[in-house]
């Protein structure tokens, strides 16, 4: 069964038609178009296809599509505030090497954004509690803790 | 006496430089385009049916419901693809390597193989057409141990190869006189040691896509590190000549080693998109990822040493056995590797060692970073520092003392060229302070009387190569645009080590151009150069050195056509930052656009450098200074600090250099303390496939790291001495912990994971 389905995608208005059965993120990227966030094991164990919705951070594989009816989903790629604009944890990532296969950063960049969002000077353990859903497999986690602490400080930095 | 080559001093203008890779800029927009992200008009979904039996023999397989239901446009069986023998490791390794692979055989030889593929209009469709497929089996008796595998009289699952469950011949490494260096030992050490089935569980599973165009020629879309393999040997299984395939990849989602084999479903997907004659997608489940991707071998080692009381090493006995799974993939590569590494890193002249590899019906194992290295120094190291705790000296010390050298014969066969193992123990004992922590007051923290603290030193050495078992070549075209700007062509994949961003700062640094004025092209077999593949920490170090070649000969290229514009001699210029300048007057220069145009009736000069390089061998080393907690009352180690101290020669890329030791060590310590691919020892049946069942560290875990990077040790073959430094970090990290946990409660382990319950039976064995 298909239904219709509207809601904001990266601040723009969508509608898509989609089977009741589809995720989210499979409605993100077979639908919608953005593959930026990827599929890592389509069980909710993995966050590589963390998003926003409405404010808070979902797993996109365990969200229905048609739960997104009426709401705002951000994406990684809602994630830069201008065409020619990086957003600071983007490019604190850049800069410190946090991203190296790159599957699971979309997941953790916008993981990343809400926990800077809810909580701009965060902690160490803040930083490790915040990523604790989110595998990364490739860095070891710790380029990743520099560049977000990186990026809290210099949105302090602009905001004083 | 340290007779290293001391790197040369130099200033560099690039190399060296954490500069920013073009590849995360694409990842960090989400902009970056992974396999799954191929979208084709009218793409049809395949999947796998997997067999629920360790081992048996197909009666018969039924597909007549599933083809007659709605969506769905192919099955395919044994019954109806090319019955041709192939190997699953499709590196030219050689002589070693058994043919063992049908795409579908009329026989199952673990749990999970699969039996059929089927291709329907979406996911779901062709998800629900495996149910109806009716297979029909004979079981055979089935053989999940390695040592069961070998007894006579066990069930034998291929009829090529060896015979007796063996994939290879032993590898065996005799030198020197073992008995007469037993006789002369003051004492000798024995022991068994064992490794579990850790899995690399890459982020983004095994997918592959496949196009037939109308001239009959095929494209796939797949993440693999070795796209010119898979070429090669999808070419052969199918009849086709290498015109006729081409292979895509751009960006990949990690692979650590296991993304190197040839899969079913890459030849099904093939092959499902020949018969519907529209493109096919495939992509792994993260359990299939578990199931049909490919982990480590799990290894067993005997060793017996003998040693002096000064702690030096006079005999070495080892056998150690490899568990290839049901197939050999890289089981002839992993047990060449693995049993002559073990001839190296602590010196001794009299060695006698036998590696074997044996099939079980077990899902297979393959090549994964650290390559049956990991298994073989786990033990070695180990047993090192048992030695040295019974001589009452400092491990650190003994190890230094027995650390291999300039000129020792290494596991290649070579002289060592570039040591610096020596270098790395005795800075990690400074920077960690590590005679103070020897001497330390051990009383428990009376606030937390139930932990103990260790701390342990584990050594490591690995080639970047993987010769002598495959002689490789590195290649590299440059080609210098009308603007001079630079494109480089290279085979080799992106896994997201950086490594292209390194051949470009090794372009630019050699041509004379900036750093971002280096584009690179990648991920096409008809475009790019041949490659061998990603594997063996060789990029860097063997693509590296043929971009080396390239850019310098388009770099003598251009200085001749800025020579004759600049009516010097070539001798009086050099390039820098996209000039070329007069050495003498460095005010007096052109662009490298100008040196190369049109003008005064000269045409435009088309400036291609090709290199090729075909190494021997470097060797990178490391020792790893580890610190733990062991809780007493939950059994848990918890890691709390590595400061992991690396030789790699120069370092091309700092950050990226940092990242490969750091995620190295990540995953190290989840083989140590918490990760095994668990297969049931009575079925066969794999019981934690999946993320959460499969217990990796996570940012939770892991512990302050303080990477130490030496430019101790250059290698002359990598490009300005660079070595590799992708799979070191998770060889040294495994006994640093193990050493660390005997540190802390005085419990020996041979075994990894070490688990909490290992930790509470032993220290209530202890107790007893």
């Amino acid at each position: 069964m298909k239904k219709i389905v509207e809601f904001t995608v990266n601040g723009e208005p969508r509608e898509m038609t989609v089977d009741t059965c589809r995720s989210l993120l499979d409605a993100l990227r077979e639908e919608v178009g953005l593959t930026g966030t990827k599929k890592g094991c389509d069980v909710g164990d993995c966050g590589a296809c963390t998003v926003i919705v409405d404010g808070e951070p979902v797993n996109a594989c365990l969200m229905l599509a048609v739960e997104a009816e009426g709401r705002s989903v951000q994406t990684v790629e809602g994630l830069q505030p201008g065409v020619d604009r990086l957003h600071p944890l983007q490019d604190a990532f850049m800069r410190h090497g946090a991203s190296q296969c790159g599957f699971c950063t979309p997941g953790i960049l916008m993981m990343a954004k809400k926990l800077l969002d809810d909580n701009p000077n965060p902690t160490d353990e803040d930083i490790r509690f915040g990523l604790s859903g989110n595998i990364c497999r490739c860095t070891g986690y710790t380029k990743i803790f520099d560049a977000i602490k990186s990026a809290a400080r210099e949105m302090e930095a602009a905001r004083s | 006496m340290n007779m290293t080559t001391p790197i040369e001093k130099r200033e560099f203008k690039i190399v060296g430089k954490s500069v920013k890779r073009d590849d995360v800029l694409e990842k960090v927009t989400g902009e970056a385009q992974y396999t799954g992200d191929v979208k084709l008009p009218g793409m049809l979904y395949g999947k796998m049916k997997r067999a629920a039996v360790a081992h048996a023999r197909i009666k018969s397989i039924d597909v007549s419901k599933a083809l007659a239901y709605p969506g769905v446009k192919a099955v395919l069986t044994h019954e109806n693809v090319p019955r041709v023998l192939h190997y699953g490791s499709p590196h030219p390794r050689s002589a070693s390597c058994t043919k063992d692979q049908y795409i579908l055989d009329d026989r199952v030889r673990f749990w999970g193989e699969g039996v059929a593929a089927v291709a329907a209009i979406s996911e779901e469709i062709a998800d629900e057409a495996l149910d109806l497929i009716e297979v029909e089996y004979e079981p055979l008796p089935a053989v999940f141990d390695p040592d069961e595998a070998v007894k006579p009289g066990a069930p034998i699952l291929h009829e090529v190869g060896p015979g007796g469950n063996l994939v290879l011949d032993p590898v065996r490494v005799n030198r020197g006189d073992v008995e007469a260096g037993f006789a002369e030992a003051d004492f000798v050490l024995e022991g068994v040691f064992s490794g579990g089935r850790p899995h690399p569980a890459y982020m983004e599973p095994n997918i592959c896509i496949a196009d037939w165009d109308g001239s009959n020629k095929l494209t796939v879309w797949i993440s693999t590190q070795t796209s010119f393999m898979v070429r090669g040997i999808l070419a052969e299984v199918l009849g086709l000549p290498l015109t006729k395939v081409r292979v895509l990849v751009d960006h990949m989602g990690g692979g650590f080693g296991a993304k190197q084999d040839c899969f079913q479903h890459e030849f099904l997907c093939a092959l499902l998109a020949k018969e519907t004659r529209r493109p096919v997608k495939m992509e792994f489940t993260r359990h299939e990822t578990f199931v049909a991707g490919r982990a480590r071998h799990p290894c067993k080692v005997w060793l017996k040493q003998g040693f002096r009381n000064d702690g030096t090493i006079v005999a070495r006995d080892m056998k150690l056995v490899y568990d290839s799974g049901a197939y050999g993939s890289h089981g002839p590569g992993v047990t060449t590797v693995g049993t002559n590494a073990a001839t190296s890193l602590y010196r001794c002249e009299n060695v006698r060692i036998e590696g074997r590899c044996v099939y079980t019906n077990t899902p297979i194992t393959g090549a994964f970073r650290g390559y049956g290295v990991v298994q073989s120094y786990y033990a070695l190291d180990i047993q090192m520092d048992e030695a040295a705790e019974r001589l009452g000296l400092d491990p650190a010390e003994v190890k230094l003392k027995n650390a291999v050298r300039q000129g020792d014969i290494a596991p290649s066969g070579h002289a060592i060229v570039g040591h610096g193992l020596e270098t790395c123990i005795k800075h990690g004992i400074d920077a960690i302070g590590w005679k103070k922590l020897r001497e330390r007051d051990r009383t428990p923290d009376p606030k937390r009387p139930h932990i103990r603290k260790g701390w342990g030193v584990g050594c490591e050495m690995h080639g970047s190569s993987a010769y002598p078992g495959i002689k490789e070549q590195g290649n590299a075209t440059v080609k210098v645009n009308e603007d001079g700007t630079v494109t480089l062509l290279t085979g080799a994949a992106g896994l997201g080590t950086g490594a292209h961003t390194a051949l470009a700062q090794i372009v630019a640094e050699e041509l004379g151009v900036r750093f971002e004025d280096v584009g690179v092209i990648h991920g096409d077999t008809d475009v790019v150069p041949w490659d061998i593949g990603a594997f063996a920490s060789h990029t860097t170090y063997l693509v590296g050195s043929a971009a080396k070649i390239a850019a310098g000969k388009a770099r003598e290229a251009v200085l001749e056509r800025a020579a004759m514009k600049l009516q010097v001699q070539v001798g009086e210029i050099d390039a820098s930052e996209g000039r070329v300048f007069v050495i003498a007057e460095p005010g007096r220069f052109i662009s490298v656009a100008e040196a190369i145009g049109p003008s005064k009736g000269i045409p435009a000069a088309n400036i291609v450098g090709n290199g090729t390089y075909e190494p021997t061998k470097s060797y990178s080393f490391a020792a790893h200074f580890t610190e733990v907690d062991v809780d007493t009352e939950t059994g848990i180690v918890e890691v709390k600090r590595v400061i992991p101290v690396h030789d790699v020669g120069r370092v091309i890329h700092p950050i990226a250099a940092q990242g490969q030791i750091e995620g190295g060590i990540q995953q190290g310590i989840g083989h140590t303390l918490t990760e095994d691919y668990v297969i049931d020892k009575k079925t066969g049946r794999s019981l934690n496939a999946g993320l959460v069942d499969y217990k990796m560290p996570l940012s939770m875990d892991m512990p302050d790291i303080e990477t130490i990077i030496l430019e101790a040790a250059p290698d002359p073959g990598g490009p300005w001495g660079a070595k590799g430094v992708g799979e070191d970090p998770i060889i040294a990290i495994g006994p640093s912990i193990a050493n660390a946990i005997h540190d802390a409660i005085g419990v020996r382990f041979h075994h990894y994971p070490i688990t909490p319950e290992d930790i509470l039976k032993a220290l209530r064995e202890k107790d007893a």
